[in-house]
């Protein structure tokens, strides 16, 4: 039990939004950032309209924050090699490019309010250091394809 | 003659430093026991089993050889220096728990008659170890990388471990009926 709600009844709250809609999503980098949006910023509570009739608004809040912290788990433990993949997946999949991806995120930095509200510093920082450096590799391989495809190019 | 009286000097340098470390540390817990919450030592620390995954990650040079293979030295070396300060923050965090662990024991075996002076030696001989190891572990992330200590963190942990074990054993029988009361009340709260 938590409290007055089931834990069988947040169980398949669970399973239902991974299966329906997480499902959907192409990596955890992009479940973590969908998940998080649906985070109110002043009261951390999760809103899903269409999980919430199926089950309850509470009921949907805790099924949407155990899958956020999954999905942080899961990218906490990832190696940098692993997160930069997750991080090039989810520029494709929100069809930005990786260099648009690095200039936004280096000034804007969401990745810091997509951490579930439970986790320890520790893993938060971990994590913001891990998306930081990711980045950098981002932005490096980027020049360097640019500047392999200016050297490929014919000279004028 | 000459190079017993410099191993005992440098001997004492180490250890003095060791315990100004340990002060330090020790310090810094009680700061964030009173850091915002106003409760003092009595805030109880909890362990993240998040924290246990993140020390491989931080002491493996997996990541660290990546970062360094991929992009600019600036970004290598903040890399590294960012992963020094998270392993100094991961130790602070296995010290925490164990520290308050010691302080409650030390609270609730103030008054009780029942101690035996032979567990409460060997509590504190435990106590003293894993202050130690702590120390030096503390010592070798700060000088030489989080990479260099990755040996130690594993011993490390042990010991911490093994507090524990003691600490539960060693804790008067009356303070375990009252945990154990609290924990049940806390159950039918829930």
């Amino acid at each position: 039990m938590l409290g007055e709600l089931k834990y069988e009844d947040v169980e398949a709250a669970s399973r239902d939004l991974a299966d329906r809609t997480l499902a959907k999503i192409r990596g955890d980098f992009a479940r973590l950032i969908y998940l998080a949006s649906m985070r109110d910023y002043n009261t951390a509570e999760y809103h899903h309209e269409g999980l919430a009739y199926r089950f309850s608004e509470r009921v949907a809040g805790r099924a949407i924050a155990s899958c956020h912290r999954d999905a942080f788990t899961r990218l906490v433990r990832c190696s940098v090699k692993e997160l930069v993949e997750q991080l090039e997946l989810y520029a494709d999949s929100n069809c930005s490019t990786a260099s648009e991806l690095v200039r936004v995120w280096e000034k804007l930095q969401p990745y810091r309010i997509a951490v579930p509200l439970e986790c320890s510093s520790l893993a938060a920082r971990f994590f913001a250091s891990n998306i930081r450096a990711a980045l950098a590799i981002l932005q490096s391989r980027q020049l360097r394809a640019h500047r392999e495809a200016l050297s490929a190019s014919p000279s004028l | 003659m000459s190079a017993l009286a410099y191993f005992l000097l440098v001997a004492v340098i180490i250890l003095s430093f060791c315990l100004l470390l340990l002060r330090h540390g020790g310090q810094r817990d009680l700061d964030r026991d009173v850091d915002g919450s106003g409760h003092g030592t009595s805030v109880p620390f909890v362990w993240d089993p998040l924290n246990s995954d993140l020390s491989a990650r931080i002491f493996g040079p997996e990541d660290s050889d990546f970062v360094a293979s991929e992009t600019s030295r600036r970004n290598a070396r903040q890399f590294r220096q960012e992963r020094t300060a998270l392993a100094l923050d991961w130790l602070r965090a296995v010290r925490g728990p164990v520290n308050q662990s010691i302080r409650d024991h030390v609270r609730a075996a103030r008054g009780n008659a029942g101690l035996r002076p032979a567990d409460e030696i060997r509590l504190g001989f435990a106590f003293l170890l894993f202050q130690l190891t702590a120390g030096i572990l503390h010592i070798v992330i700060w000088v030489c990388g989080p990479p260099s200590a990755a040996k130690l963190v594993g011993y490390s942990l042990g010991l911490a471990g093994q507090l524990r074990k003691v600490t539960e054993d060693v804790l008067p029988t009356g303070l375990q009926v009252t945990v154990e009361l609290v924990e049940e009340k806390q159950e039918r709260e829930n």
